[in-house]
Parts: structure tokens; sequence; C-alpha cells
């Protein structure tokens, strides 16, 4: 029976404006009763702040929400479980030393119907777990299970609530493959009785297995809309990255020479204790900037730390013009002329606190002190030569580092890494939250340190920076380089597919 | 206009700058004159005019030589249990235990006292006050170690080994150290030898003061000139970035608590050697927690410490003078002082709200120049 009620959710001309970020771009989405909808998309492509709009914890800037076909207002998550809509964040909400119930009761609203006390909750749970498959022992303590228990008792936690539509925020992304087939088997029951499902993701596969409808979001703009089996994967992973190709830039200018860099079975165990970098080799030649892209979360920023000291390899060799790098000794790795340009400059690359003359070096503090006294004359000109070979405004040595504007503070960072690169530079993410004009200069700055003939690592999740400034562009996906091309042949379709967790197949 | 507009960023700039000398001299002034306000209207509901009380305070504070000298007996062991929460801080570490340290300060350097009372004073006194820091910096360097290997809460540690601390005291002032008649759990008086020479004849300024201004000056220089103090200000505002630049966080932990119970084992010498002359069990308990609130109220900062220091000193002197010579309970003079760390405190918090105003304000007039 057709009728408007079919719809369950529709998102009409959502914008979100972050301070010099368009987030979302006149997004449009709708969802009907019944249905699995795949919402895939790069890093930044604005899958995450368009379902925080949804569950209420932003405010969009403009654009109506309408759940069962009427416009509402969601002011806070508590608005939308009373919609009927939950959400599973990809990072879970649970307090680990509390049991499965309490944490399904945490915040229940009493007109919800539902059983608050221990032993009323124990019994819903069971039922709700048998009906979906979702078994999870309602007395266990969270901290004690697994992470897929854990996102079942999540998952339990909305269903106690009596949602209609639940969003999933890239929810395989810590589950093992068999905890995936659990899960997707759930998501099917659930469809089955009529509900609703938003899946956020980037991986292919996933959304051709489950979605009935798939909803391509890039920069912030709906990319395409389609039916499950009226599309190709290699159609899906084009839309996602977008088929123009980024503007070229500076060509090497010399050939390419020796190894400088030398990755070689590189095995790395990321936060949660799995290996977040599996068998990874590579090799960075003086002249060269090798790039690797992937969406975030695949090992790429564990694959750095390692290679500058910051995490402990399990297995494989680092060598550095041949010689094996010291390991887990950041400031040996530094002396030996390896600099590194972390993902997170506030957090990792300045003491913000410090003024820029300090910060200039915070990492070569040795060669700027006699018998453990600071040779301020020494730092003072130091600060002063790199302000004004790497144009950092406001040209102040001793202005607090914090008061610089984001630009000026990588141009800081940048400064000290590239001028201690003698051999070897890693840039992680150097442009995040730049403007424009600051990136640009970033990038100039790293190409001229190739085309001294340093080796350059750079690790980014916007493509675009990566084929642009890169002479070899790398794909990591799932810990392992899918994919390694020189510029000239690197084909955007292969690299997004790649990117999406699919072996691309050449031609 | 721009001009203009720059220039009243700057200022507002300066004065919302956490490590900022005139925010924190601004803030802290503030600080005193609330608190001074807020003891007044306690008194008023007790019945006194606070104008008179502190016209009187300040009057006997600075009534003859003594007092004024008096001032700086009392500031000279706050300038360095000031210190040792300040220099702590400075690396992000908090040194709660500067009243154990003081404490095993003065038992060691009595100890050395009645131990070589045959040696010259140019001989004994560099003694007792090279034990006394080496008693306190071990002691409080024991904080910094358990830090480091076993990332035990310094905060804790440091708290509860002033508890340890002041068992041991207790038992040296009763068993080894115990004064020859027996009777109280003293020692004897030391020899005049060990006594710090006085500074102004017939008061108790001695020349300790100058011995804590120097540990001042000594700490501005560890602080800002050194390596060790770049390495403990990194770690202090960024501990992963200090990280990530192959500082050892680990021996930044036990220098800096080394040096901090140094600080407040060298007070112990100068209350002991230069004061008390001996030590009794038990005496000036809240050194320690005064310290803390001297550099919170001297922004960590060295010469703000002298200066809160020699603030402490001057409402103890007159403070307690104004107690015995009126009905005025003693307890107001804490209660002020109380104020006053609370409103230090609070401002803190106002600095960093005023702050991100600028920022938002700033963010929001021209966004970022490339």
């Amino acid at each position: 029976m057709e009728s408007p009620h079919t719809e369950a959710l529709s998102l009409r001309g959502i914008t979100k404006v972050f301070p010099g970020v368009l987030a979302n771009d006149d997004v449009n989405l709708s969802a009907r009763r019944g249905e699995i909808l795949a919402i895939l998309g790069e890093n930044g492509a604005g899958k995450s702040t368009l379902m925080k709009i949804l569950y209420g914890m932003y405010q969009p800037d403009s654009g109506t929400v309408s759940v069962n076909g009427r416009t509402v207002g969601i002011r806070s998550p508590k608005d939308a479980l009373a919609l009927g809509i939950g959400m599973i964040h990809q990072h879970f909400t649970l307090v680990p030393v509390h049991t499965v119930w309490e944490n399904v009761v945490l915040g229940l609203d009493s007109s919800s119907g539902r059983p608050s006390d221990g032993k009323g909750a124990a019994l819903e749970l069971e039922k709700l777990g048998s009906r979906y498959g979702l078994e999870v022992d309602p007395l266990a303590v969270v901290a004690d299970l697994s992470v897929g228990m854990q996102q079942k008792t999540e998952i339990l936690k909305a269903l106690y609530r009596s949602v209609s539509i639940l969003v999933l925020d890239e929810p395989t992304a810590v589950l093992t493959p068999g905890e995936a087939d659990n899960l997707f088997g759930f998501l099917r029951e659930f469809r089955a009785a009529g509900n609703t499902v938003l899946f956020i993701t980037h991986k292919l596969g996933e959304v051709m297995e489950i979605a009935d409808r798939i909803e391509v979001l890039r920069g912030g703009r709906n990319a395409g809309s389609f039916l499950q089996g009226e599309v190709s994967e290699r159609e899906l992973a084009a839309r996602m990255v977008g088929g123009d190709i980024p503007p070229v830039g500076e060509p090497s200018v010399r050939p390419a020479g020796r190894d400088v860099l030398e990755v070689r079975d590189l095995w790395v165990r990321g936060g949660r204790g799995y290996y977040a970098v599996r068998g990874v080799s590579f090799a960075v030649r003086a002249g060269e900037i090798l790039g690797i892209a992937g969406v975030s979360g695949n090992g790429q920023e564990e694959l750095a730390d390692c290679v500058c000291g910051l995490a402990r390899q399990e297995r494989g060799e680092i060598r550095l013009d041949g010689r094996i790098l010291p390991r887990e000794d950041p400031g040996a790795v530094f002396r030996a002329g390896v600099g590194y340009i972390p993902a997170d400059r506030h957090r990792e690359g300045l003491v913000l606190d410090m003024t820029v003359e300090e910060n200039l070096v915070l990492k070569n503090l040795s060669a700027y002190s006699r018998k453990g006294f600071l040779r301020e004359g020494a730092m003072r000109k130091n600060a002063e030569r790199l302000i004004g070979e790497y144009g950092i405004r406001p040209p102040l040595p001793g202005s607090r580092t914090a008061s610089l504007s984001g630009g000026n503070q990588q141009k800081v960072v940048a400064a000290r890494e590239i001028e201690a690169g003698r051999k070897c530079i890693v840039a992680v993410q150097p442009t995040r939250g730049l403007d424009l004009g600051a990136a640009a200069h970033v990038h100039r700055m790293l190409a001229a340190a190739r085309n001294e003939g340093r080796a350059v690592l750079l690790v980014s999740t916007e493509l675009s920076e990566v084929v642009s400034l890169s002479d070899t562009v790398a794909v990591m996906s799932g810990g392992e380089i899918a994919g390694i091309f020189p510029r000239e042949s690197a084909d955007l379709r292969t690299i997004g597919l790649l990117m999406a967790g699919r072996k691309g197949e050449p031609s | 206009m721009t001009a203009e507009k720059h220039g009243g960023n700057s200022l507002s700039e300066s004065l919302t700058d956490p490590d900022g000398i005139l925010s924190s001299l601004f803030f802290s002034s503030l600080s005193v004159f609330l608190g001074l306000a807020s003891a007044g209207v306690l008194m008023l509901f007790l019945g006194h005019s606070p104008a008179a009380v502190y016209r009187d305070l300040f009057s006997f504070a600075f009534r003859d030589v003594y007092n004024i000298a008096d001032i700086f007996a009392k500031a000279a062991p706050l300038i360095l249990t000031g210190l040792a929460f300040a220099f702590a801080f400075r690396a992000g570490l908090f040194n709660i235990g500067a009243q154990g340290q003081f404490y095993l300060g003065a038992v060691t350097s009595a100890a050395c006292a009645l131990s070589f009372p045959f040696l010259p004073s140019w001989l004994l006194l560099p003694l007792c006050a090279a034990a006394s820091m080496a008693a306190g910096g071990l002691w409080g360097g024991m904080t910094g170690y358990f830090k480091a290997r076993f990332n035990a809460n310094e905060f804790l540690v440091s708290m509860m080994s002033t508890y340890v601390a002041v068992a041991i005291m207790d038992f040296l002032v009763r068993s080894p150290l115990r004064e020859a008649k027996g009777e109280y759990p003293q020692t004897d008086v030391l020899a005049e030898a060990s006594w710090i020479p006085s500074f102004l004849s017939g008061t108790r300024f001695h020349w300790g003061f100058f011995l804590a201004l120097a540990a001042a000056g000594a700490a501005w220089v560890l602080l800002w000139k050194t390596t060790l103090g770049f390495r403990m200000r990194a770690v202090g505002k960024n501990r992963s970035a200090a990280r990530f630049a192959g500082i050892r966080e680990k021996n930044v932990f036990v220098s800096v608590f080394l040096v901090s119970g140094a600080f407040a084992g060298l007070a112990g010498f100068l209350e002991v050697n230069g004061v008390q002359h001996m030590v009794v069990q038990g005496f000036n308990p809240l050194l320690g927690a005064e310290g803390i609130g001297i550099a919170v109220l001297g922004g960590a900062h060295p010469l703000g410490v002298v200066l809160s220091a020699l603030l402490f000193g001057a409402l103890k002197v007159g403070g307690l003078l104004v107690t015995q010579t009126s009905s005025v309970p003693s307890s107001i003079i804490a209660i002020l002082e109380g104020f006053v760390m609370l409103y230090v405190i609070l401002s803190f918090y106002l600095r960093h709200r005023l702050r991100r105003a600028c920022a938002r304000r700033r963010a929001a007039a021209g966004g970022e120049a490339p």
C-alpha cells in the first residue's frame, strides 16, 4: 500500500556551516519504512554531521527534518529518541563499570513503558535479544564484554526505547568479520519488522551486501542516489571520490634517486590491541613524495607514528639510508634526520603556551644549549631565520604560539620539521583545518623539500591532496597497502575502489 | 581604526594571558582586595568595624622596626614552600607534600647541628642547609620516582607522604633526638654556631630571608634559562607534544620533585637554625598549605611568590597583634587568607572565559590570516 506514511524520514535542504567549513550544503535524504539506506562517502563528506543533525546533537542552519510525514524540530538526542530515532555511535557511549541492564536503563524516560528495575529489565532484554539475535547477559559488566557484545548492548539500548529508525555510524569498523555478519543478520530482521536503518559507511562491500538504497555524499553535497542492483561498485567509487581530476602539482624536478626510507613487512598494533598496520612494505626515494591515501583509521597514522619512533613495531624493519632507524625513541629518529609533521599539531606538534622561538627548538634542544643552560642568542637567531624563510606571521619570536592563526601555527611545525628532516619528512594531514592559502603554502614547502632531494612520506585522507602533490600514490586499506601507482597512471576510480576496501582489478 | 582595534586586542590579550605579568598582577591584586572586603563583611557580622580592624592590622604590622622585621622573618619560609609548589606546578605537577619535606628538612638540619656542635659556624651552617635540602629533596624525589616508575598520582603520594614524614619527625623528637631532660617531645637547643646570624639585631629578621630570595632567583634561572626548565615547562603545558619531541617525562618528574622538595627542605633549615633554634614536635603545621596559596596567588612565578609571601607575612604579624589586643577572633586571618585564595582560583576561571571570548571575537572579526 503506497501512502505518504511509508516515508519514515526525510531531510530537506539541510545546510550546516562550521567556522571555515561547509559541512552540509543543501543535502536531501529520505528513507522508507522497511528499508536499509546506506550513506556512502569519504571522510569529510558530511555523513556524520548530517546524522548528528538528525539525532539532535547539532542544529541545522537551514533545512527541515520530517519524521513519519510530520516536520519536527529535534533539539536534543532526547527529542530524537522520543521520535523513535536511535543512534549507534562509532565510539560506544556505555559506562564500562556498569552492567548491561544498568546501561540500558540509564536515562530511561519513565513514559517509555519499559521496566527500569533490574529484574524487569533483564527479562525484557532477554526477550528482545532472542527476538533479534542479540543475546547479551543482562547482568554482565560492560567492561568484560567483547567489542561486538558492547555493540549489541548499544543496539539493545536503542531497541529498549522502541526506536523505529536506527542510525549506525561505521558500525563494522570495530567488528570482526563474524561479528559483522551477525550485525547484518540483525539489521535484516529489524528491517523485516518494518523499521528503517541508516547505515553510514565508506566500505563498498558492505553497501553492496546490505543496502536497499544508496545515497552518496561528497564534499557535503548529495552526489547520487541509487537503488541496489542498478549501480556498479565502480560507479559508486567514482561518485564517492569525484570524477574530476584534481589540479596537478609541479612535477618532480629531478628523477627519483636511491631509496631513503625503506619499510619492510611492518606490523603495528593500534589503540585497541589489534593490528592496525599489517605487513606494510614500501620505499620512498630521494626526491620523491610518496602519498598514502585512504580513509582515516586504516592504519596510516599508526604507520607514521611507528616510523617516527612513537609506536611500537611488532614486526618488520624500518631503514633510513640503509641503516635501521632507532625504535621507540622519537628524539633519536629526529636526530637521524627524519622530520615529522603530526596529524594533530595542537596536541602533538606544539606547546601552544610556549613562544614561537621555544617551539622552533622543541625537538632539538641539545643543539641550543650548553651545559644545561639554554643558548638564548642561538635560539633567537634560529627563530628569526625560520620566521623569515617560512613567512610566519606575526614575525615575533617571543609571541605565544597560541596567539598565532592555525596556518601560522602549522608553519611553525613545518619549519621545525622540514629543517630537521634532512633526509626524510613524514607529514600526516599537513593541511587539515587550514584555509586554501595556508594549505598551498604548506604544499609548496613540502614540494621544495622534495626538490632538494629529500624523501617525503605524505599521509592524507584527502585524495586530491595526495594525488596533486605526490610522485607516487599508495592506497592503504585495512592496515595493508592495497596498491601503489606512479602518479601518471593513478586512476581515481581504481583508487576509490581500493580506498573503499575493494581489491581493484586493473584496467 | 585597525590600529585602535589592535591596541584594544593587545590590552585584552595581555590581561588574559595566563602567563602574563600584567594579568597576574591585576588579578592577584583584585583577589586580595576582594578577600579583604569579604573578610570585612564577616567582621561586620561579628560586630567589628572592618575599617578599624584593617587600620589596626596595618598599623601594628608596620608599627616599629621589630614588627616590620618580623614580616621578613615570617615571609622567608613561606617563600620557600611557595616555591616548592610553584616549581612543580610549572611542570604541571602538584607537590602537596611541602609540609612533610619541610619537616624532614628541619629535623635533618637539627640533627646535623646537634651532631657537629664543635664545627665552626662557616662550616656548620652550609652543612645544615645542604642536609636540609638533601632530606627535603630526596623525600620529594620519592614522589617523583613513584610517579615515573608506577604512574602513581603525585598529588596523592605527596600528600600522604606528609603523614609519614610527620610520623618520622615524631619518632625522632621522641627518641634519638629528644632533649637531654627527656621532658617534652623536642630537641635540645642547638649550638649557637649553627644559628643563622641576625640581619637586624634585636629582631627575628635573619639572613635566611636572603637565602630564600636567592632560592627564588635560582628557581627563576632554572625555569627560564636551563634545559631542565624548558623541558619541564613543555611537559607541564603539553605532555603529549613533549613526548613527541622526545622529552623523557619520567626524568622530568623525578628532577622536578627533587628540586621542589629541596626548596621545602630548605625552609626547615631557615625555621630551625634561624628562628626556633630547636625542633619542637609539630611546629609550623600550616607552612606547606600556606605555600600552596602563596604560589597560586603569585601566579607560580618566583617574583610573585616572594611578593605574596611578604603579604602573608604582614597579615600574620598584623593579624596576630590585632587578635591579641582585641576581641576579634584569631581565625579571621585564616578566613581572610582563605578568601584571597578562593578569589585567585576564581580569577583563573574568569581569565579563561575572557580569553575565549576575545579569541571568538577576533575570529568573528577577521578570521584567520594565512
